[in-house]
């Protein structure tokens, strides 16, 4: 127990604890009186301090979206829990608690300072999600395998690490051994780590630390390799034509093509099929090839499409921005007039002559945005058009390629046929040479079931090949939709934004001379 | 012109005649004479112009020969070497080769000017002119290209006027003379600077010509300043870019074309007529600064060198005017004619007709139509092969061996009789004869001095007038170099007063440039700073008297400007000191780039601090896709409300327009937060810009008295002027003086003084050597006592001083005045300090005595000539 006074009530984190928590930690003498007045939620609360109150269980902390700092030392915590709502907090100290194992920390992605300092800790685990963590403070616990360290090898920020008063700090190698691990770490239970004995750790463990290094490089390797195909394969996806550069349909028509399989035992089969499959492949691969130059287009007229809207919005924005500016410039002139005059009627003259002006900004401010909205439309109208072209030349073109797979298909569904009949007719007569798989000569009863046999197979090819052509094109086409969809829909927004902004600054100007008016009145 | 010169020579002519006694008959007559000629000058015309030209000439003549170069008793020819004084075969054989074509070529061209071939030299030898070149590469970085060359050699030398302006000199001294003299005419400084071009790789020629008058006479008056020209500034084009694609339609143009066709109709017209007139006041500005026309036009002889294209990536052929060092077309007017030129290895004769000056010259010199040479074969100068095909090359070669002597075949040019240029380093920093040279050009003036000449580090001053004539004075820029406050350039604009001084980097307040009306505080100015010296990134601050303006760059809070407007400064009755009242601060205006960081909506864009009336106005970035951006306005008004309580805050003390309404924001915790912040902000601000008033205090005080000191750097490799390394070398050279004197010392033979006593050359007997070995011994113990004694007896008069002069203490303690009591304290303290030395030195040779005695024992014992010793107690 960390408490003398164990024999304390727990306590429960309710909302008085933290309310009067709050209160007492927020903002002091004036702004406290205010603090006060208005009351403060607890998600504006960036620091709080929970320590010394006999606390079993963390709870109620989900309302504190935004904080920064939570201290709940000196408690009598077992659990790390109802955390997960934190994702700002940077500090966290946990330290004098009776926690047992590390966990519940994985949304913290944020958290650079973790202190946890007098606890029952074995492992040190599940800090994965901790990516920014500097200092890591976990002294006086159990932990006692040196294995540990290797663990805090991936978080590349960790700078402070404080393990003393641990089962493995009383080994004759600790500092040393985590130096050589650690290479990046500066200070090590409170103390700098010096270069001397940095280069001596380094001496000692190079061999394993090599070899780690060398595991680890591989490990890397491998991930990026993994990483790499999927984004090819992604890229790939995007235009339409993935697993297109192989023979990788051809195989799938095969796969579960089991007539056809055992018909490829025939003699002269083999060799049919072969052919078959080079051609095959090369119309694949122009499919393939084909794709990705139309998706590099596509992308390059969505590019230029982009620029030159953005480039149009840029221009008027200019615009818009120039002539807010210079209404402003005349307009504080105007008021400080006002504010200066004293005759009533002037005043009055100069009110709407300033009220004048402002409708006058708001007509320039629609008008240039109206024109802008036309000018949009027109842009649009015709990059739609273009893009439904492009995509109507893809699909046609893919689509006489995906013939040209279902002609070769049939034509070598006639000569495999031809070969069939021809070998049924060798077994008719008894003179066959080859010896052939049973379950393919099961086939060779009469003409009917061999003409049966290849014609499923043609059917399942030519059912393959249909899907692809279909799965193609009904996904270029809602790619098309959807984009031509968002663009609309994006452009409407910002239209709608445009004018609500333009409204919102109108109606501030006007009411901003009114309340001058109705301050002139009243003086 | 020609009556008005007469009418001058007859002045002239009467002044000579009358006496000076009849001084004031004279003058009388001299008013009258104008008239008298005036009246004759119609019938005489011709008559006069005749007469004047031979008198013109004649006094020319008289003239020049008044005007002696320098002559050949003032060249010590003594020291000159044997190759200077004579001849050699070769040289000799030359030379009849030379009189040989000479005379071919006065027979074949009998109307040309007789050929500048071998002139004399110091030593009234003849000598060919190519061999009169001394092709030398000098050991300067900076002589080696041809402008820097040029520069040079028209600085080094001054300029003497040809003895005779239609005739070639008769004599061509050596380059070596004319550096050791630094003056020289035309042909002197062509041939020097042809043969420093020839060195560093050129292909350069020496050109005997015509030249015009400016030309002859270095007469810059007539030209720009090449510094006051200002490069020319390339306007870019814009470049067209091609509408992309999807660019949006422009909205329609709903104007008039017939109007705007109008429009530009009318402004061509107007612009056209200013043009005109522009071009009317140009021109009558050109007739003002025209050139009196010379009567000697293209026949002033002239000197300059060609430099032909080809070698050292010299894109085209010029000229260099070796006078002022300036590059000139082959086109250009200046130069009327070629007669001959020459290289190191050849002589050319101009065959090419030069009625339109040089402008219509090949300089093609394998061409022996146009250009004949003097010796075939060494130097086959450059066919152009894009003007002649291979045949045409192949039939010139037969002219070229049928129009040539056999001797001339197989002759080589031989080499220079010239020593070696040499120009030492001081001569070359120096560059100007006595380190100064002054330029005359259209209205202004150059001035050039050596580095380190002037005290104040001043280096050249260039003076630009408002008229031709050089009086009223238009700008002065004065260049400095090796300041120690790193002054580069001072800019002084006398219409405008203003000046502007321009820094190198370097200074110990970054300054960069500092342009001022007056060093008085307060007054118009702006100070420019390299802004990655500064820790604020200061790169700008602007002073009005009212105003003061900061423009910052690359800071970590993001500010970019700061503004600050001062009040009339409050007069204080009280007599404090001045300093401290600074101007009240009515508005401080600060401006902050964008910082990425923060949402465009929390980042302040602007801020004003309206100090007065208790009032700050904040205006935040736009958002990329707005127009708008939010404002902030905070009234700090302290008020009590009707119970009496202190108001804090209340929501019209902050007035907001938020382009997207926040929710915290309308929270008076948060507006009071941010009230505070700024408040503190706005007491930093207002100290940043009393700080600023500091600074600029200090830069003016430091600016003073850099200005009085004007110390000069001294570069450390700078062996001769830098007096710290030469202390130390010196310093450097007396320790080793002391080392070697220390090392004699060591050698001493301390027997010698008793062997002496000895009959010399005799063996020492056993009894001998102990007594030498005793007497010595003896001696140098009673020194070691003797030395103690010394130590002792200096210990003692030392106490004894100082206790007297404690004595005096105690007894005057009362009237002595305070330096005195300091003079006494110092003393005793010095005192003190001789006494514990002395000490300590008396314990150390009391220490060390009976060790050296011990070592001189053991010595002794080992001395061979004390060897009897040995074997006793071996």
């Amino acid at each position: 127990m960390n408490r003398p006074c164990n024999s304390m009530e727990p306590r429960v984190m309710d909302d008085d604890m933290l309310k009067l928590a709050v209160g007492d930690q927020g903002p002091q003498e004036e702004a406290g009186q205010l603090a006060k007045q208005e009351g403060i939620l607890f998600k504006d609360v960036l620091s709080l301090q929970l320590d010394f109150r006999n606390i079993l269980r963390i709870d109620n902390l989900w309302q504190f979206e935004n904080l920064r700092k939570l201290q709940l030392d000196n408690n009598i915590i077992e659990k790390i829990e109802g955390l997960e709502n934190l994702a700002h907090l940077v500090w966290l100290d946990l330290s004098f608690n009776n926690i047992e194992t590390i966990e519940g920390l994985d949304t913290l992605v944020n958290l650079e300072d973790l202190s946890l300092f007098n606890n029952r800790i074995s492992k040190i685990d599940s800090l994965d999600a901790l990516v920014k963590l500097q200092v890591l403070s976990l002294g006086n616990n159990r932990i006692d395998n040196m294995m540990n360290i290797i663990y805090l090898r991936r978080f590349k920020c960790l700078r402070t690490l404080s393990l003393s008063r641990n089962p493995i700090s009383e080994a004759e190698d600790y500092k040393m051994f985590i130096c050589a691990y650690l290479p990046d770490l500066v200070y090590l239970d409170y103390r700098r780590i010096d270069d001397h004995t940095k280069e001596l750790a380094e001496a000692k463990h190079q061999y394993s630390i090599d070899e780690l290094k060398h595991r680890e490089n591989l490990m890397q390797a491998q991930l990026e390799d993994e990483q790499a195909r999927r984004e090819e394969l992604e890229k790939h996806k995007t235009a339409f034509v993935e697993h297109l550069n192989g023979s990788f349909l051809f195989d799938s028509m095969y796969a579960e093509d089991s007539e056809g399989n055992k018909l490829s035992y025939l003699p002269g089969v083999g060799e049919l099929l072969e052919t078959y499959k080079d051609k095959f492949v090369i119309i694949c691969v122009n499919i393939f090839e084909y794709g990705l130059k139309q998706q590099e287009k596509r992308k390059t007229e969505l590019d230029t499409f982009s620029e030159c809207v953005h480039e149009a919005i840029q221009e008027n924005q200019e615009q818009g921005k120039r002539k807010i500016a210079k209404f402003e410039e005349k307009h504080l002139s105007s008021l400080s007039a006002i504010r200066e005059e004293s005759e009533l009627p002037n005043i009055e003259k100069m009110i709407l002559e300033c009220s004048a002006d402002i409708s006058e900004l708001f007509d320039a401010l629609m008008t240039l945005e109206m024109q802008l909205v036309e000018q949009l439309e027109e842009t649009i109208n015709m990059f739609e058009r273009n893009i439904v072209d492009m995509v109507g030349v893809f699909i046609e073109n893919v689509q006489s390629l995906m013939a040209q797979c279902r002609d070769l298909e049939s034509h070598h569904h006639e000569k495999l046929l031809e070969i069939s009949i021809s070998t049924l007719e060798k077994i008719v007569e008894g003179d066959l040479d080859e010896d052939l798989p049973n379950d393919l000569r099961a086939l060779f009863v009469d003409k009917d079931t061999i003409v049966n046999a290849v014609g499923a197979s043609h059917d399942i090819h030519l059912l393959k090949i249909d899907n692809r052509e279909d799965e193609l094109v009904t996904r270029i086409n809602s790619w098309c939709t959807r984009l031509v969809d968002k663009i609309h829909k994006d452009e409407i927004m910002r239209n709608r934004k445009r004018v609500k902004e333009i409204n919102q600054y109108i109606d501030h100007m006007q009411s901003e001379l009114d309340n001058l008016e109705c301050g002139d009145i009243l003086d | 012109m020609e009556v008005l010169r007469e009418k001058v020579e007859e002045e002239e002519e009467a002044e000579r005649e009358e006496a000076a006694e009849r001084a004031e008959w004279a003058r009388m007559e001299k008013m009258m004479r104008p008239v008298e000629v005036r009246k004759e000058e119609t019938t005489l015309k011709q008559e006069t112009l005749r007469d004047l030209e031979k008198k013109l000439s004649e006094i020319q003549i008289t003239v020049s020969a008044e005007l002696p170069a320098f002559t050949k008793d003032t060249i010590d020819i003594s020291k000159l070497p044997v190759s200077y004084k004579t001849n050699t075969p070769k040289e000799e054989h030359l030379l009849q080769v030379a009189d040989n074509f000479s005379r071919q070529y006065s027979h074949l061209c009998p109307d040309r000017v007789p050929l500048f071939l071998h002139p004399l030299n110091e030593c009234e030898v003849p000598k060919f002119v190519s061999t009169t070149l001394r092709p030398t590469l000098m050991p300067y970085p900076e002589l080696y290209n041809w402008d820097s060359c040029a520069q040079f050699v028209s600085d080094f030398l001054t300029m003497v006027p040809l003895p005779d302006p239609l005739k070639p000199p008769s004599h061509l001294y050596s380059s070596t003379t004319v550096l050791k003299y630094q003056k020289g005419n035309c042909f002197d400084f062509s041939t020097l600077l042809c043969s420093m071009l020839i060195g560093s790789g050129y292909d350069a020629y020496c050109v005997n010509g015509y030249g015009s008058l400016d030309l002859c006479h270095m007469d810059l008056t007539r030209e720009v300043c090449p510094l006051t020209v200002k490069p020319k500034e390339t306007i870019k084009k814009e470049e067209k870019v091609l509408p992309k694609k999807y660019t949006i339609k422009p909205p329609r143009d709903l104007c008039s074309r017939f109007e705007q066709e109008q429009e530009v109709k009318k402004q061509q017209e107007i612009r056209a007529q200013e043009k005109k007139r522009l071009r009317e006041e140009e021109e009558r500005l050109m007739e003002a600064e025209k050139a009196k026309p010379d009567a000697l036009h293209g026949l002033r002889v002239h000197s300059w060198v060609l430099v032909l294209s080809g070698k050292r990536e010299v894109p085209e052929n010029f000229f260099i005017d070796p006078f002022t060092g300036h590059s000139y077309s082959t086109q250009d007017e200046h130069f009327l004619g070629i007669e001959s030129l020459w290289n190191h290895k050849n002589y050319w004769i101009n065959m090419q007709d030069c009625w339109n000056c040089c402008k219509d010259l090949i300089f093609d010199l394998g061409d022996p139509v146009r250009w004949e040479y003097m010796l075939l074969g060494t130097d086959k100068s450059q066919l152009s092969l894009t003007e002649e095909d291979d045949s045409g090359i192949n039939d010139e070669d037969d002219v070229e061996n049928l129009g040539k002597e056999d001797e001339d075949k197989s002759f080589d040019m031989p080499h220079s009789w010239v020593e070696q240029i040499e120009i030492s380093p001081e001569a070359f920093e120096t560059r100007c004869p006595n380190g100064k040279k002054v330029i005359q050009y259209k209205r202004a003036k150059l001035e050039k001095w050596a580095p380190y000449l002037n005290s104040n580090g001043l280096v050249s001053r260039l003076t630009t007038y408002e008229d031709l004539e050089c009086t009223n004075i238009l700008e002065i820029k004065e260049w400095y170099q090796n300041r120690e406050d790193m002054l580069e350039l001072k800019h002084i604009n006398k219409t405008t007063d203003l000046k502007t001084d321009y820094f190198k980097p370097g200074h110990p307040q970054a300054l960069r440039v500092h342009s001022y009306k007056s060093m008085q505080p307060e007054m118009d100015r702006v100070i420019e700073f390299y802004e990655t010296a500064r820790v604020d990134g200061l790169i700008k601050r602007e002073e009005t008297p009212r105003t003061m303006t900061e423009y910052y760059q690359g800071r970590p809070d993001f500010l970019s400007y700061r503004h600050a407007s001062f009040g009339p400064r409050v007069k204080k009755l009280t007599l404090s000191s001045a300093e401290s009242n600074p101007r009240p601060i009515v508005k401080i205006t600060e401006r902050f780039f964008r910082n990425p960081a923060k949402p465009a909506e929390e980042d302040v864009a602007e801020r004003v601090f309206l100090v007065a009336e208790e009032h700050i106005q904040l205006r935040y970035h736009c958002r990329e896709d707005h127009i708008t951006a939010s404002k902030r306005e905070f009234l700090r008004r302290t008020e009590v409300d009707s119970k009496g309580n202190k108001i804090i805050m209340t929501p019209d003390m902050c007035i907001s327009f938020e382009v997207e309404p926040m929710e915290h924001t309308k929270k008076l915790l948060y507006q009071y937060e941010a009230m505070m912040n700024l408040k503190r902000e706005e007491k930093l601000s207002r100290h940043q810009v009393w700080e600023s008033e500091l600074e600029v205090l200090e830069i003016l005080k430091l600016r003073e008295e850099e200005e009085a000191a004007h110390t000069l750097t001294i570069s450390i490799y700078d062996t001769k002027r830098n007096e710290k390394s030469k202390e130390y070398r010196e310093a450097m050279e007396r320790v080793m003086h002391e080392e070697h004197l220390r090392q004699v010392e060591t050698q001493l033979d301390y027997l010698a003084p008793f062997l002496a006593q000895l009959p010399p050359g005799e063996k020492l007997t056993r009894w001998q050597a102990v007594h030498l070995k005793d007497e010595c011994l003896s001696d140098f113990k009673q020194r070691l006592i003797n030395k103690a004694n010394l130590i002792q007896a200096r210990f003692e008069k030392e106490t004894q001083e100082l206790q007297k002069k404690q004595q005096w203490y105690q007894e005057n303690q009362v009237t002595l005045t305070p330096e005195d009591e300091d003079l006494y304290l110092s003393y005793c303290s010095q005192a003190m300090f001789r006494i514990r030395i002395l000490e300590q030195r008396l314990n150390r040779h009391k220490e060390l005595a009976p060790l050296k005695y011990l070592a001189l024992e053991e010595k002794l014992y080992k001395d061979p000539r004390l060897g009897e010793l040995q074997k006793i107690f071996a």
